[in-house]
């Protein structure tokens, strides 16, 4: 296929997948949030410094000193269109992105996505109100899972689907990493009874994994519990190996020499390294934020590599009207 | 029912002159800068979350007709200041370990019937005396895992207990729901308040279940029984199982194999170390209770006995809870714990005694009669709200069989403002089922289920009888701090590399060159 709308269709995978991930997070933390305690120490709580260093957010940082409050945060990160990060800023690239291969995609997914547009317009789904951001994120979930459930049942499994499905899991791995980099203990401090226990299950219930994490087992959901099944546990479709293996699936049945591609062969080695890893864990998990840093940087590179062996010869079209 | 007007009653919010209370200040500022149109948009949003979610009662009409309606959660909170949860706290805690005490004596040395304090044929005669119970110790001793106690603020603020409820008290799921759907419908209420979070119920409850689980190595493998997708609480049921990650089991499920009790599955039996059961004693194991049950397990207390499996709560609990012996409550506390009680009871009358029942049949029109064994307000008649003729088939009833009724004075129930469907605020009566939990310790939750009345002036309300519920805070104060986990003010996250946005920065910056540069 054409290495441009195969770059289009990863990149609209990409862009759905985060603005799941960045509602789901809002989500969170803003519940956890409220039953915390404004005045500074946060006993159960994801702080929403914590969220903008997730998103990377230079908008934010750069602002320096000057704290942002909550109404302005969850602002900054849902409906701020200005704010690259924000969620209906990535709503918005999907679209356009699906606008341009809207003759690759089926016609519901164009639909499903071309009408969160209509939605947002709606003033009852705005995230200023006294209701917050609920009724936004939740509307934001349901049009994500409505895109995803009709391109996995009206999309011929080629190799557009590869690479619209490569993208999306491709985000999820990413911004979960993301999350632990942050919900975890940094080095040398105290882990047991951390308030950062708190954190972790805050996120996790925000990328909806609460229920099958307890039904994995009975471990106390501490920080490190939480990230090792966020981090190794292949049968949860949103852990990081999970997500990994699946780009790593799709990647090889769009290449027509897997054995030679770099970005496989790069993703196979990690997923190797991360179930070695996964077995042979320390038991005190004071491992897992460097596991997290490693499988980041080689999740970069990844990237790096498929841009290179997939998108390589594309050249940004210019259009002109 | 008489209202409000007559007699005075204390409301949480508005003291006497109609200031609002120094710490409901806030919300009241918060709600008047919200409106009434405001309250109204987010009662609708409430309705549709409920009933998407399935967050429902059935609710029977006088025709006899059942219906599916949302929970009636009322949008403003019930506030609860530190200092008076520290009071309910401890009062309860010492309340559930004298019950537990009770429950222990009653199936063993019956001590406090020797010392002549509670009488035997009072406790023999209770319709949940369990004597299949007789000699069973379980593990660790504890036999009222689970407790709520119904409390109810009299006309002077003071907190009183109104029942006990140490068989399987129900309401937790509506507590932790109703809190989650504050977060979601009105968020900025809680902007000026610091309450205490209680989503941490199920963990405790899975912990206090796991450390009375008799288990030789390996994890606990722990259940939830229900009685099935009939009964009225079985969204209770599953949510708790759900949350807890264990398994929701029915009687068909379970079976017992030479005194130990295991669970069908896929890969053949599986071991079960501890049940937390939502049915009655009666209907548990039909080889010692009621052989007709068809929800029981038969052996059950075989293995019971044999103390290889825990039961949540004990078998035989329900003597504790039965109203007559709740007259008894504060002299167990004295007698087994040697304190004094910190939560009164509500003035009470036992029939059994002849003195008693004919000064409460003389006033019977301004007292509460109650039913001694049952619970959830079955069989509760309100002497000032009922008839004359119902009245006289009362008397007639009680001098029948005086032992199963209880007198009380009626208690003029403490109020909260409650949102009207005009989004109007109007005061009504509330009580409070706090949720404990006792395994390794008594843990009580901060909060529990308000249950508040929504018709004016009434005093009923079970939401079987449309009452309604609200959200309870308690409020943190920094004397509690020090039991909590430690700061994280220091917390600096790690900063992350930015999000990508696009995979051709290079030739995005080759094409703007293009564009710039003349053709």
């Amino acid at each position: 296929m054409l290495a441009r709308i195969a770059h289009e269709l990863f990149w609209l995978g990409r862009n759905v997948s985060r603005a799941e991930l960045t509602a789901r997070m809002i989500d969170g933390v803003f519940q956890a949030d409220l039953q915390g305690r404004p005045d500074g120490p946060a006993g159960v709580t994801l702080s929403w410094e914590a969220v903008l260093a997730i998103m990377g957010s230079t908008s934010a940082g750069e602002q320096g000193a000057e704290r942002l409050s909550r109404a302005d945060t969850v602002a900054l990160l849902s409906t701020d269109a200005g704010n690259e990060n924000s969620v209906v800023a990535s709503l918005e690239r999907a679209r356009e992105g699906a606008r341009t291969v809207r003759d690759v995609i089926s016609a519901e997914m164009w639909e499903a996505i071309n009408a969160v547009h209509l939605g947002l317009a709606d003033a009852s789904i705005g995230v200023t109100g006294y209701g917050g951001p609920y009724s936004f994120v939740s509307y934001v979930k349901s049009r994500t899972a409505l895109f995803w459930g009709v391109a996995s049942r009206t999309m011929l499994r080629d190799d557009a689907y590869a690479f619209l499905d490569a993208g999306g899991r491709f985000e999820s791995a990413d911004m979960v990493l993301r999350m632990l980099r942050v919900a975890l203990p940094a080095p040398g401090e105290r882990a047991a009874g951390s308030p950062r226990d708190g954190q972790a299950l805050a996120l996790l219930g925000a990328v909806g994994g609460l229920q099958a994490f307890r039904r994995t087992g009975a471990a106390a959901p501490t920080a490190t519990a939480v990230a090792s099944f966020l981090l190794y546990t292949r049968s949860y479709p949103d852990s990081v190996a999970a997500s990994i293996d699946a780009v790593r699936a799709a990647l090889e049945l769009a290449d027509a020499s897997p054995r030679a591609s770099v970005p496989v062969l790069r993703l196979s080695r990690v997923l190797s390294d991360l179930d070695f890893r996964g077995r042979v864990g320390l038991g005190d998990g004071s491992e897992l934020l460097e596991v997290c840093e490693i499988v980041g940087r080689e999740l970069a590179l990844a990237d790096g590599d498929i841009t290179d062996r997939y998108f390589g010869g594309v050249i940004s079209p210019t259009h002109v009207s | 029912m008489s209202t409000a007007g007559s007699l005075t009653t204390f409301d949480e919010v508005f003291a006497a002159d109609g200031v609002p209370r120094p710490y409901a200040q806030p919300l009241v500022d918060e709600l008047e800068r919200l409106g009434a149109d405001s309250l109204v948009a987010a009662g609708a949003l409430r309705d549709a979350i409920f009933m998407r979610q399935g967050i429902t009662f059935d609710l029977t009409n006088p025709e006899g007709a059942v219906a599916d309606r949302p929970f009636p959660l009322d949008l403003i909170p019930r506030i609860i200041p530190a200092a008076e949860w520290r009071t309910i706290k401890r009062g309860l805690a010492q309340r559930i370990r004298a019950l537990n005490h009770f429950v222990d004596d009653v199936y063993h040395e019956r001590e406090i019937v020797k010392a002549g304090i509670v009488p035997w044929t009072l406790i023999a005669s209770r319709s949940h005396f369990a004597r299949a119970a007789h000699g069973i110790r379980p593990p660790r001793g504890v036999y009222t895992h689970i407790a709520g106690c119904d409390l109810v603020r009299d006309a002077n603020g003071a907190w009183k207990v109104l029942e006990d409820n140490v068989r399987t008290p129900s309401g937790i799921s509506y507590m932790l729901e109703n809190r989650l759907a504050m977060t979601r419908l009105i968020p900025s209420l809680f902007a000026h308040f610091r309450v205490r979070p209680i989503d941490q119920y199920p963990a405790l409850l899975h912990a206090a279940l796991r450390s009375v689980a008799p288990v030789a190595d390996g994890e606990a493998r722990i259940v939830v029984w229900t009685p099935g997708p009939a009964n009225s609480a079985y969204f209770e049921h599953t949510f708790l199982a759900r949350q807890m990650g264990v398994e929701l089991v029915e009687a068909s499920d379970l079976v017992v194999r030479d005194d130990v009790c295991y669970m069908r599955t896929t890969s053949g039996l599986a071991r079960v170390n501890a049940i937390y059961r939502r049915l009655d004693d009666a209907f548990i194991d039909p080889l010692e209770f009621r052989p007709d049950s068809l929800l029981g397990v038969p052996g059950l207390i075989r293995a019971y006995r044999a103390g290889t499996v825990a039961i949540a709560n004990a078998v035989g609990t329900g003597v504790a809870d039965d109203k007559a012996v709740y007259c008894y409550v504060p002299e167990m506390i004295r007698f087994y714990l040697g304190e004094e009680p910190l939560l009164d009871n509500v003035t009470t009358y036992l029939l059994d005694d002849r003195e008693q029942l004919e000064l409460a049949l003389e006033r019977i029109g301004e007292l509460v009669f109650k039913p001694t064994g049952e619970s959830g307000g079955k069989g509760v008649v309100i002497g000032p709200a009922t008839g004359e003729a119902q009245l006289a088939e009362l008397a007639l009833a009680v001098r029948c069989e005086p032992a199963q009724w209880i007198a009380q004075e009626v208690v003029r129930l403490s109020t909260v403002p409650t949102v009207a469907a005009d989004g109007t605020l109007a005061a009504r009566h509330v009580d409070l089922r706090p949720f404990a939990i006792f395994g390794d310790e008594i843990r009580i939750v901060p909060g529990g289920l308000t249950r508040v009345a929504l018709e004016p002036g009434s005093l009923i309300v079970n939401s079987s009888r449309g009452g309604g519920s609200k959200d309870t805070w308690v409020l943190q104060d920094d004397a509690d701090a020090e039991h909590d986990p430690p700061a994280a003010a220091t917390f600096a996250p790690p900063a992350l590399p930015d999000l990508r946005l696009r995979s051709w920065t290079g030739q995005a910056q080759q094409q703007q060159q293009q564009l710039l540069a003349p053709p």
